[in-house]
């Protein structure tokens, strides 16, 4: 097994995590994008040393996203939005070294227990995986989707937010690849040319969080940019391993739910990281600290994300087919390499197979290896006088949403228009958290509606159809009873202040 | 400098010699050439192919063509609005399939644009059924649409994967008339989700392709994925031209066997139908018919030198070269045929 192992080898998978790192640490840069950029390089490489170069992108690509995420306030990748939400506010307390260590440790974990489940049990992974049918994966978006609850600060502004989400997410063309008939939704008169294709993701989401911070910013005056000796940096920081006391079940949970995620094709590698931060915070003894800088968020989310790296690899080496839109791109890599991927790739090309185990677990230590030790510069980023910053982050925001679809220029509008909208929106009390989830499963929830309506013939199937979709209602109904107990403790607290005249 | 009449004399001759060579370069095609293509997957067949081709025709032209996956709808926006030569596109069948099961946002691709060369055949369009299936080959399965039976055919609607489809239900109203109204579709979107169809009970036949589905084909009968091969769409001369061990365990005599005439599906009777997956260019309508001809000299160039069939022949494509003209005839007869496939089971 270990005799792959060369200087090539070992330099393309270092090499690649490092690249994949920046990509994801740039907003609007993806795993995907770095990934798709050095398809070509693997034909000249060979299949071994090509994957490792592959491999160690994505791995940098996913877990590069929890930069910008802690520090700006913007998910460098989809699946790094949850990240956010507990991040930033360490950042802005000072705590973005203690973060950012508490989010790198947490994606090596997740790595590691998503690759010992590839390596182990891929071939039984895939048979569990294939007893999910559009009903099934129809339930576990529905699941994922009852996290809008849970980040609600209003249950009732939050839920609205998170349905105005998905709204926006249906508009365009209902799409022929995923089995639709390409007609025109929600599309006003005039508009079709543009909003054929509907809104992108990405442009999307860099809109509401990075470029509306800046307008929020530039509208109350670019304040005083922190100094080094405000942050708790170095031995400083706050950070160690004891903060993991307590989240040992947290960490095995959410890396489980990001393998799983993964397993399952076409529920998508956003909705890992969302699963995984709504159940620890269903699951936590102190739920209310979720979302204002609690590291048990950054744990599940982190751990969660780099957990689908994993399990995405399971159907695309046990079935042919990919987990997600990254592993999609190695198909092309095997395929211009003449090597088939199916259910006996794994018996056929022990080799292969092997190589592919030990490019992902040096990556994984290689990601935390460099990541780890130069997070105390990464963290001064914030120190960088906003004047400076912002415009720098625009303009990378601007040159993401362009690249994103290899060069539309609506992508760019887009971004500028929920750059706007994400301004707007917290002036009027729309929650932009549960907005963005209710985006980026949207389109999956209709299709897996749609298509469990047509295939089966009638709702009733969404609850007789297997003991996993019976399973996936208790989670459902689980998750939505923990939040709105939640939401009544924290009126009842809000209710208490304000009968003793404390309220804020 | 006094503006006397033999200085603006002068003047207008040197700009009208300056301008000489530009005017020449503007019937080349550009330095930096854009090759979008109608998939927005850098993984799949079409990405694969249009960089193979991208590729040797940088080498060929010391130009550089960067191949882009921005998906149909985009490419044919860009193509449209990019007369320079800049911007060209490489698509398959889907171009014109898609146009002629009225898929929104495909117009007349011999209308809108012209059609260049073909460059490769992607011969692995194939439909299977589960390894327990009652039903051996296409002709049980035609047999028992006629007797009745109802069978659900797992496709993508609206091109490729629905063109077997409707040759399926074409085949089944020559033998039997009304028999094809047994026949129905499951519609699904990725091999994935039609691969699902199966194992969920929900199809009896999947469209899904040698590539994608050989591997199911070799499982012991009793693992629940396991499958097996009743049609191959393409001409046997096409898979004929394929590596003689064929894909996997399946050797190319074994995918003879699913190819007509070995398995028939009927066209009109006489004939069977047959389908190959064509890769070929696209460019706008008012592009310069020099740089039409650079591309189709430089092709004929690569093509002869015969490297780029082996790089074609690795990822499993069969060379397919045909100039513009030809290619035009060619296609535009190979859609003809279809469209009246299409009708004739629409009842139009």
């Amino acid at each position: 097994m270990f005799e792959i192992i060369s200087p090539l080898f070992l330099s393309l998978i270092v090499g690649g995590t490092l690249i994949g790192i920046i990509f994801g640490a740039i907003p609007g840069m993806t795993a995907t994008m770095a990934v798709a950029i050095c398809l070509p390089l693997t034909y000249s490489l060979g299949l071994e040393n090509g994957l490792a170069l592959l491999l160690g992108l994505y791995v940098g690509g996913i877990s590069g996203g929890l930069v910008p995420a802690i520090l700006l306030g913007i998910p460098g990748t989809p699946s790094s939005i949850t990240t956010t939400f507990d991040g930033y506010p360490m950042a802005q307390r000072g705590e973005g070294e203690k973060a950012l260590r508490i989010g790198v440790v947490s994606s090596l974990i997740g790595g590691l227990i998503s690759l010992l489940a590839l390596f182990l049990f891929a071939p039984a992974l895939a048979d569990f995986a294939i007893k999910f049918s559009y009903v099934e994966k129809f339930l576990i978006i529905l699941f994922a989707l009852t996290v809008m609850a849970a980040l609600s600060s209003d249950m009732l502004l939050g839920i609205f937010s998170g349905f105005l989400g998905i709204f926006i997410s249906l508009i365009g063309a209902y799409d022929v690849e995923r089995g639709g008939n390409g007609a025109l939704r929600l599309v006003p008169p005039g508009t079709e040319y543009w909003l054929e294709s509907g809104f992108s993701l990405l442009p999307v989401l860099i809109g509401v969080f990075g470029l509306a911070a800046i307008l929020e910013e530039a509208e109350n005056g670019v304040g005083l940019t922190r100094t080094a000796s405000s942050l708790k940096i170095g031995k400083g920081s706050g950070f160690s391993f004891s903060v993991f006391r307590g989240q040992i079940g947290n960490l095995i949970r959410s890396s489980s739910i990001g393998t799983f995620v993964g397993i399952l094709p076409g529920v998508g590698g956003s909705a890992a990281s969302i699963l995984a931060y709504s159940n620890a915070k269903t699951f936590s003894k102190t739920p209310e600290r979720f979302g204002k800088g609690e590291p048990a968020g950054i744990i599940a989310s982190e751990s969660g994300n780099n957990g689908l790296t994993g399990g995405a690899l399971v159907p695309l080496l046990s079935l042919g087919i990919p987990g997600d839109s990254t592993t999609a791109l190695l198909i092309g890599a095997f395929t211009l390499q003449g090597i088939q991927v199916g259910p006996l790739f794994i018996g056929d090309h022990p080799d292969t197979w092997n190589a592919m185990i030990l490019a992902m677990v040096i990556s994984n230590i290689a990601m935390f290896a460099m990541m780890y030790f130069a997070i105390r510069y990464f963290a001064l980023v914030v120190t960088i006088p906003k004047h400076v910053l912002y415009p720098i982050i625009l303009m990378m925001c601007v040159i993401g949403a362009y690249t994103i679809n290899y060069g539309v220029m609506f992508d760019v509008w887009t971004l500028l228009i929920f750059g706007l909208f994400g301004w707007l929106a917290t002036k009027i009390r729309l929650e932009i958290a549960p907005f963005i989830i209710g985006f980026i499963l949207g389109p999956s929830a209709e299709i897996y509606f749609v298509k469990s309506l047509e295939s089966f013939g009638d709702l009733t199937i969404f609850f007789t159809k297997s003991w996993i979709a019976m399973v996936l209602w208790g989670l459902v109904l689980a998750s939505l009873v923990g939040s709105i107990t939640m939401a009544r403790k924290r009126k009842a607290q809000v209710d208490l202040q304000t009968s003793r005249g404390t309220a804020p | 400098m006094k503006l006397t009449r033999r200085n603006i004399l002068a003047t207008a001759a040197a700009a009208v010699l300056l301008a000489q060579p530009l005017a020449a370069q503007a019937q080349q095609l550009p330095r930096n050439v854009r090759l979008v293509i109608g998939s927005k997957s850098t993984g799949g067949d079409t990405y694969q192919n249009s960089a193979i081709v991208a590729e040797a025709l940088s080498e060929h032209l010391g130009i550089n063509v960067k191949v882009d996956a921005v998906g149909a709808s985009e490419a044919f926006k860009i193509l449209e609005r990019d007369s320079r030569g800049t911007t060209i596109m490489i698509f398959h069948d889907q171009s014109y399939l898609a146009n002629l099961y009225g898929v929104p946002g495909y117009d007349d691709p011999f209308e809108k644009y012209t059609v260049g060369p073909s460059v490769a055949i992607n011969p692995g369009n194939a439909y299977l059924v589960a390894a327990d299936s009652p039903y051996g080959s296409m002709e049980d399965i035609l047999k028992a649409a006629e007797k009745g039976e109802r069978i659900r055919v797992a496709i993508q609607p609206g091109g490729v994967s629905e063109i077997g489809f409707s040759a399926l239900k074409n085949a089944a109203r020559v033998r039997a008339p009304g028999s094809e109204a047994n026949i129905v579709p499951v519609n699904t979107g990725s091999q994935s989700d039609k691969n699902q169809a199966m194992w969920d009970d929900l199809a009896d036949v999947i469209n899904g392709s040698i590539q994608a589905n050989e591997q199911f084909t070799q499982l012991p009968a009793d693992d629940a994925k396991a499958m097996r091969f009743v049609w191959i769409t393409a001409r046997p001369e096409t898979i004929a031209q394929a590596p003689a061990e064929g894909m996997g365990k399946t050797s190319r005599d074994q995918l003879l066997g699913f190819t007509s005439p070995a398995t028939s599906v009927t066209l009109d009777g006489t004939s069977d139908f047959t389908f190959d997956k064509e890769f070929f260019f696209l460019y706008n309508k008012d592009m310069d018919p020099a740089i039409v001809a650079q591309i189709d000299t430089a092709l004929t160039e690569i093509f002869a030198a015969g490297k780029i069939q082996e790089r074609q022949k690795e990822a499993f494509f069969i060379p397919n070269f045909l100039p513009s003209q030809e290619a035009q005839a060619h296609l535009s007869a190979k859609r003809d045929t279809y469209a009246k496939v299409i009708a004739e089971i629409s009842g139009d």
